[in-house]
């Protein structure tokens, strides 16, 4: 039998994106892939290879911990060469309690994976984005894969694997969930974006952004502070490094100051412009059009602007 | 209760300059306490003064980042452990594992709190790792930690929704940024942190890393987007049109 490449992650779509970075590996290692599943099967995940489920623990309630003891359990007995996850806040605890119960290396949020047959190589972030490092762990090896950096595999048809682990127990206990306030944007298919900063003075003076991204036909995205200490908007709005990447045709960063954490998230814009007072602001360094200018001014002058050409 | 902190001294990516190949010039850049780590010691210091007890900041690091240690110990952090290692050469696992070998050196600790990421490397991995080496309960992303008695209550923060936890004492976690402000250490105990006690241990001595070769870096490199930085002036009214013309030619506003 040859070695296998394994995929986790505790969401569906983003088990299917890794499934894509896991096939690269695989064919590098002349590997296969095996999706995983853990307690019980999920149909939406596809896949280019068979599936493995990992049968114990009860399906509905997988924590990162009890995630982490069933693979491991898993991996000690099957030895895959390398088992994958998402880089959401739970893969990336998944992945790390895995790697430090096996004693083995594990990559953080890469894109670019690749095998050499001994080993996988993949390119990530550092230093807020200003600087990539290309970086290599011999098998077997973890990596969580960074989200949006890959398609979606389409579904296949493959061999179907049970194993199992025996029951699994957690030593905490999650005893309530609460989903955070939905936005109804997908930033990452957006041609236009319209993104606020702290340049906002209050929540309510978001509408006029929200208005002009309306009138170019965009959508509305933000700084980390906006979403994330602020809570002005979900936190799917919220562009960089610890949020979502975007590479919209036109990025308009309003009262932005072009931290790096932020740019790492918007730096593949097609064509970025921004709305800034302080005419030193980082953004401009990281714009194709700048002015310098009171976005209480400016953003009811482009709305006007817009209006006279429709 | 005994309070455990990790801290690092990282990389001031703002301050980190490239050498003309692209590659950053790591040797000697500045270096600074990674951004969240602040809202890990006030988050120390909170539940000291709930709970009484101890703080003690633990960090990996090089002579270098006794300023950041100090920082701490400022904030006001009880005493310090330097683990000595070169931190650009080790990956999450080898760091995880001096930090959870110096804690089991200094006795048990009730509480573990790590930052959600180191703002250079923000690899994410260290605090689950080190909650795993200890074998204790690890609940990561805090957004609010409360303690009574043996019982510790942590609202997690994920991506789309929030969850409530319940783990035993001790207890390792990380939080997020959106927890607590973080203080600002004053004159007065920024003078009297240099009196506070720092242990330090050889990395290679508590933890010997063996053969293990963990996750290596094979490059680094630096690619910024080219921009054409151009600046519009005039009156709100002339820069809008002027910006609007500029994007029409782009061809990117439909
Ligand atoms: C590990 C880590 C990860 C991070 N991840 C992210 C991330 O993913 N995304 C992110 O955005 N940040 C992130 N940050 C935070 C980041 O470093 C910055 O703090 C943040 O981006 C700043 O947001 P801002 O530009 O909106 O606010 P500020 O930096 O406060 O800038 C506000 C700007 O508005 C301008 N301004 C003020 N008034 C006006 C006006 N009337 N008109 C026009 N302009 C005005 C000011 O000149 C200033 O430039 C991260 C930080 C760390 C440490």
């Amino acid at each position: 039998m040859s070695g296998q490449v394994w995929v986790y992650s505790e969401s569906e779509p983003v088990a299917n994106e890794v499934a894509t970075a896991a096939a690269a590996v695989a064919q590098g290692a002349s590997a296969e892939v095996r999706m995983v599943d853990i307690g019980s099967v999920r149909p939406a995940t596809r896949g280019s290879g068979g599936r493995l489920l990992l049968k114990g623990p009860a399906g509905h309630e997988v924590s990162p911990a009890v995630a982490a003891e069933a693979l491991a359990r898993a991996a000690k007995d099957l030895a895959p060469l390398a088992v994958l996850l998402g880089a959401t806040r739970d893969g990336r605890e998944v992945a790390s309690r895995l790697a430090a119960k096996l004693g083995i290396g594990c990559m953080a949020e890469v894109a670019g994976l690749a095998s050499d047959g001994q080993g996988m190589t993949g390119e990530r972030n550092v230093f807020a984005g200003k600087v990539v490092a290309k970086v290599r762990c011999q098998f077997p090896a973890v990596a969580t894969v960074k989200v949006g950096a890959y398609p979606k595999a389409a579904a296949q048809p493959g061999e179907s694997q049970e194993k199992d682990v025996g029951p699994v127990s957690d030593q905490t206990k999650t005893v309530g969930r609460e989903k955070k306030p939905a936005g109804a944007v997908d930033l990452r298919s957006a041609k236009v974006i319209v993104s606020a900063g702290r340049g906002v003075k209050k929540k309510e003076d978001l509408a006029i952004l929200a208005e002009l991204a309306t009138a170019m036909r965009g959508a509305l995205g933000c700084s980390r502070p906006l979403s994330a200490d602020l809570g002005w908007l979900p936190e799917e709005h919220h562009i960089g490094l610890t949020g979502v990447t975007v590479k919209p045709d036109l990025y308009l960063a309003v009262g932005i100051s072009g931290q790096l954490q932020h740019v790492a998230g918007m730096k593949d814009s097609k064509v970025v412009a921004s709305i800034n007072t302080d005419k030193d602001a980082p953004i401009f360094q990281a714009s194709d059009y700048g002015i310098v200018g009171d976005l209480y001014q400016v953003i009811p002058a482009l709305e006007r602007a817009l209006a006279a050409r429709r | 209760m005994k309070i455990a902190v990790c801290v690092k001294h990282a990389v001031d990516e703002a301050e980190l300059k490239i050498g003309p190949g692209g590659s950053p010039l790591l040797a000697g850049a500045a270096g600074k306490m990674s951004t969240f780590d602040k809202n890990a010691v006030e988050e120390g210091l909170r539940l000291k003064a709930a709970h009484q007890g101890e703080v003690v900041v633990f960090m990996v690091g090089g002579t270098e980042s006794k300023k950041t240690l100090k920082e701490a110990l400022a904030m006001g952090a009880d005493r310090g452990v330097l683990v000595t290692a070169d931190t650009v050469a080790i990956d999450a696992l080898r760091t995880a594992t001096m930090l959870a070998a110096a804690m089991k050196r200094s006795g048990r600790f009730d509480v573990v709190i790590c930052s959600e990421g180191a703002s250079d490397t923000y690899t994410g991995q260290v605090p689950p790792m080190v909650g795993e080496l200890l074998g204790i309960p690890y609940v990561g992303y805090a957004r609010k930690i409360e303690i009574d008695g043996k019982a510790a209550k942590i609202e997690r923060s994920l991506e789309d929704s929030v969850e409530s936890v319940e783990a035993a004492v001790p207890f390792a976690t990380s939080v997020v940024s959106e927890i607590n402000d973080p203080r600002y250490p004053t004159l007065i105990q920024i003078m009297q942190a240099s009196k506070k006690p720092v242990e330090e241990l050889n990395g290679e001595e508590i933890a010997p890393a063996g053969s293990r070769r963990g996750v290596e870096v094979l490059s680094m490199s630096s690619q910024p987007t080219a921009r054409k930085h151009v600046m519009i002036d005039g009156s709100p009214d002339e820069a809008a049109a002027k910006l609007l013309d500029a994007l029409s030619k782009e061809g990117v506003l439909k």
